[in-house]
């Protein structure tokens, strides 16, 4: 364009006075507007309400009940406590858990549980969280000491991933649980029979002793009653098995195959690491899309020094990091083979985290110097978060001394 | 409140807060720790960036809300980001220009359309004369009073907002006289064939008003930007450039809180005093920037309410909120290549602005869409095999209200449903039977990260009457309380990454003149 040998365009939209009178008016023309407008504050935010509804940052409950499930598993029933300001349970999607945060010897510490209950009990105004009782658990213990009738109870809202989503996952739903991992697909097969989710489940359940097994007698009759919804194999590992039309061993490909519709199916394992580990070996002979595999996350690693990559020379080394948290800036100890967070929480800095295993990002946290090693198959931090030095306190480990500045909790 | 969090609360004073780590409150945090304010990023999530961020489920991180920067550029052209960033901050984040301006597909029988426009001024108009044979000179009109329009706003800036009004109605007559108009009315005036003007128009969802209802000159300024620039978008998703941000915040002394919401501005005889946060901190500061919406601090956090003017509630009321979000995060099985996906943006329309504008109002798969494949701008966002899709579409707030919590999943699957089901059928591909991962954004999930007030993600609508020249000229008129700017999407300048990425570093130099003024800084 040669705009100096160009006779400039000029717009004319109504007039050339009009225009430019128009324009002339702009800002009193709003000024005159805003002093006409009402005067009356916005009071409601029915957006943010819901939010609220679905997504509390906390929930404040109650135990209204305890059932006794088998030896060492109990169910804890859970009813909002309106003194405390929670006046209705948030719904959930099956499969989903719930943080909990207890304070346990002095230490503020939060463990994930999924709701073994179902969404629609959540309405009703109670969440079930089905708790097996772990040798050396340092939350169970205190559970078994402490929970009774009536104890109070906080809880993060609903959270998590493992659900099942119609536009992903295949109607027909295979469930591999073992151990205490039945609970997600209690809820999940309340959640079908309900009809609020158009599904057909069968759950392989692995126990390693019949007296193991969770909500056996339950679940033998819902999968009467239900028997085009629900279809449950158990699956024991122990010597001597007296439960009819159980298999034995572990769950092989060949048990995999003998019940389920395997190249039609979606599957969703949730249960200790090494039932995962043994699992996904048996499914990779039928070479499924990734897809079609979904498990719940692991929580805490026990056997950190036999993962990949980890410099066992530190495996009895108890380092020192400075850690900012608010206006606190303290020294602690850690060891190599506990994570960031259990360091943290020992300390009793009230660290915020839900999942415990690296996934959600809540606990996430500045790492200013020194040395993490985090497990490269459950690394879960965002590139730019990796490249500036952010991680993931529940599933990273130190292997020097650290400084790190950590968000206070919620 | 715990023990641990009783001794972790914060109880300094600082020279300016920053409420919100959104684009504006970073931006502000970084001009104002640079020049040596000691500077307090507040935010109430535990990332920074607001709706500028990104989220992990499974092998894919998604991009949650942008689709292109239009104020980025490459070397050879710089826009205002770009300068910013790179010479101000002296910050370099990895950015990709996108392949194509975009590729827009009108479903409505009676105004079919199909096609993949490019950046560039010249060969848009190029494109454009192919596809509609005698619309150059109107359309090359139409971009003159945009460059007259873009060089107006670079002489208010330089001006301040207080321009001389004889260079004004000399320089820039054409930004003057269509100021007051929309879109619709200057393009009809300009002689703009229909179809051109649906080709011309396809970016008009980023501003989220209908061409009979936006303001003129703030469309035609972002559609030349885009075509000037090109589109940009970082590499490793909005969660690369304002970590990025994060980072530069603290390197120049600035000191960042995430978790921390805050509750009260504290204010007496019209002047800021502190805040106090949901931590129970206490902080002493005469000079707040906030990257929340007037909506919220005038009617929720100054304290006491009595500080409150009556003004600045009416200026809220007189406002229409802008757009709730709606996004469809797709993790697929196959790669671009397989799915036969070529281009980056998909602007898909059942008919006109208007047509799509409504459909926002009901409760059901709306009319309009605007979807991204990320691997076509970056090809290893995710791993060989696999692809990123995102379908962005908008709802007026007031539908979601009575959605109930138990109905809320099968309404969001359902609405998802039928966008893909919409992109599937416009552009003859099969999605569905790929999706590996799916996450579904709400105007409830936006409220939920951010607290945007009813989960808005667009700021007050650009009418004619409150178009961003009104606002310019207004700006001293526009503040109520000594010491208190915004930021952000809900500020003068709108909505969008590039605006809300400018007006933080605006707010901060106000409020650098101001502490200069009173010997705080030097």
């Amino acid at each position: 364009m040669n705009e100096e040998n160009k006779e400039k365009f000029v717009i004319t939209v109504k007039s050339n006075t009009k225009d430019l009178f128009a324009f002339t008016k702009l800002v009193p023309n709003r000024r005159k507007r805003f002093e006409k407008a009402s005067s009356e504050p916005i009071k409601s935010d029915p957006i943010n309400d819901l939010a609220r509804k679905l997504h509390p940052e906390r929930q404040y409950l109650k135990i209204s009940e305890i059932i006794d499930e088998t030896e060492s598993a109990k169910t804890f029933k859970l009813i909002p406590d309106p003194e405390l300001g929670t006046k209705g349970l948030a719904y959930f999607r099956a499969g989903q858990y719930l943080s909990l945060k207890e304070i346990v010897n002095g230490v503020e510490i939060t463990r994930p549980y999924s709701i073994s209950s179902s969404p629609s009990e959540a309405l009703e105004g109670f969440y079930n969280l089905t708790i097996r009782k772990e040798e050396h658990g340092f939350l169970t213990n205190y559970i078994w000491d402490n929970w009774k009738v009536s104890t109070k109870v906080v809880s993060s809202g609903p959270e998590g991933f493992f659900y099942f989503d119609p536009l992903r996952d295949l109607k027909n739903v295979v469930g591999i649980a073992g151990g205490s991992g039945i609970t997600p697909f209690r809820s999940l097969a309340k959640a079908i029979i309900e009809g609020k989710i158009d599904a057909k489940l069968s759950i392989l359940y692995g126990s390693s002793e019949e007296d193991d097994i969770i909500f056996y007698e339950e679940f033998k009759k819902l999968e009467k009653e239900y028997p085009d919804k629900l279809k449950i194999i158990h699956v024991l590992s122990c010597d001597v098995v007296s439960l009819d039309g159980c298999e034995t061993g572990f769950i092989t490909a060949e048990i995999i195959e003998k019940y389920c519709d395997v190249k039609n199916s979606t599957f969703f394992i949730c249960g200790p690491q090494i039932m995962y580990d043994f699992v996904i070996k048996q499914l990779e002979r039928f070479e499924l899309p990734q897809k079609r595999i979904r498990r719940e996350a692991f929580g805490e690693i026990k056997d950190i020094i036999n993962y990949p990559g980890f410099p066992k020379e530190v495996t009895e080394k108890t380092f020192k990091i400075k850690v900012q948290i608010g206006n606190v800036t303290k020294e602690i100890p850690a060891r190599a083979t506990e994570s960031v967070l259990v360091a943290l929480e020992r300390a009793n800095l009230a660290p915020p985290s839900k999942c415990r295993s690296g996934e959600c990002g809540f606990c996430r946290s500045l790492l200013i110097s020194g040395d993490i090693y985090v497990s490269p198959i459950s690394d879960w931090r965002k590139a730019a978060d990796k490249k500036f030095n952010y991680f993931h306190p529940c599933y990273s480990y130190p292997i020097s001394d650290l400084e790190i500045k950590v968000p206070r909790h919620l | 409140m715990s023990e641990q969090n009783a001794e972790q609360t914060i109880n300094d004073s600082y020279d300016v807060v920053i409420i919100g780590a959104g684009n504006g409150g970073l931006t502000a945090a970084t001009t104002l720790a640079m020049n040596g304010a000691k500077v307090l990023l507040l935010e109430q999530h535990n990332l920074p960036g607001g709706f500028a961020s990104s989220f992990v489920r499974g092998r894919f991180e998604f991009e949650t809300s942008l689709h292109e920067m239009d104020e980025f550029g490459p070397e050879s052209n710089q826009g205002a980001v770009k300068r910013l960033f790179e010479k101000r901050y002296n910050l370099n984040i990895d950015m990709v220009r996108v392949p194509e301006a975009y590729r827009l597909i009108i479903t409505d029988p009676e105004n079919k359309v199909d096609v993949t426009m490019p950046f560039g001024v010249e060969i848009f108009l190029d494109k454009l004369e192919e596809e509609v044979p005698g619309c150059r000179e109107s359309v090359q009109k139409f971009f003159d009073i945009a460059l007259e329009i873009r060089n107006a706003f670079q002489y208010f800036m330089k001006t301040r907002g207080r321009p001389d009004q004889q260079v004004l109605f000399k320089e820039y007559t054409n930004f003057l006289k269509t100021a007051p108009y929309t879109t619709q009315e200057v393009q009809d005036t300009l002689g703009i064939p229909k179809k051109a003007q649906d080709i011309l128009n396809a970016y008009w969802c980023y501003l989220g008003l209908p061409m009979n209802r936006v303001t003129f000159t703030l469309f035609a300024m972002m559609i030349f930007t885009y075509l000037d620039f090109g589109g940009y978008i970082p590499i490793n998703r909005s969660h690369g450039f304002t970590t990025a941000l994060d980072a530069k915040i603290r390197e120049f002394g600035g000191r960042i809180e995430y978790n921390t919401k805050v509750e009260k501005i504290i204010v007496e005889n019209g002047k800021i005093l502190g805040i106090e946060t949901s931590k129970g901190d206490k902080i002493k500061t005469h000079n707040i920037i906030s990257n929340a919406s007037p909506t919220l601090v005038y009617n929720n956090l100054i304290y006491p309410k009595s500080e409150v003017p009556e003004i600045a509630i009416k200026e809220v009321n007189a406002r229409i909120h802008g757009l709730a979000g709606f996004v469809v995060y797709l993790g697929l099985d196959a790669s671009a290549d397989e799915l036969g996906l070529k281009e980056y943006s998909y602007f898909i329309m059942d008919g006109t602005s208007e047509k799509i504008y409504e459909s926002w109002s009901k409760l059901q798969t709306p009319a309009g869409q605007a979807t991204v494949c990320l691997n076509n701008a970056i090809p290893n966002c995710s791993l060989p095999g696999t692809s990123i899709l995102f379908i962005t579409t908008l709802f007026k707030p007031e539908v979601w209200f009575d959605v109930q919590p138990e109905d809320y999943v099968d309404l969001k699957n359902k609405i998802a449903k039928g966008l893909i089901e919409q992109f599937e059928i416009a552009i003859g591909v099969s999605v569905k039977e790929h999706i590996e991962e799916i996450e579904i954004a709400t105007p409830v999930t936006f409220a939920r990260f951010t607290r945007t007030y009813n989960g808005g993600i667009y700021g007050y609508e650009m009418e004619p009457w409150d178009s961003i020249i009104a606002r310019f000229m207004s700006m001293e008129g526009d503040k109520h309380i000594e010491g208190l700017e915004f930021a952000g999407g809900y500020g003068s300048r709108g909505h969008g990454y590039n605006s809300s990425i400018g007006s933080g570093n605006v707010a901060a130099l106000y409020t650098i003149a101001k502490l200069k003024k009173e010997g705080v800084l030097k």
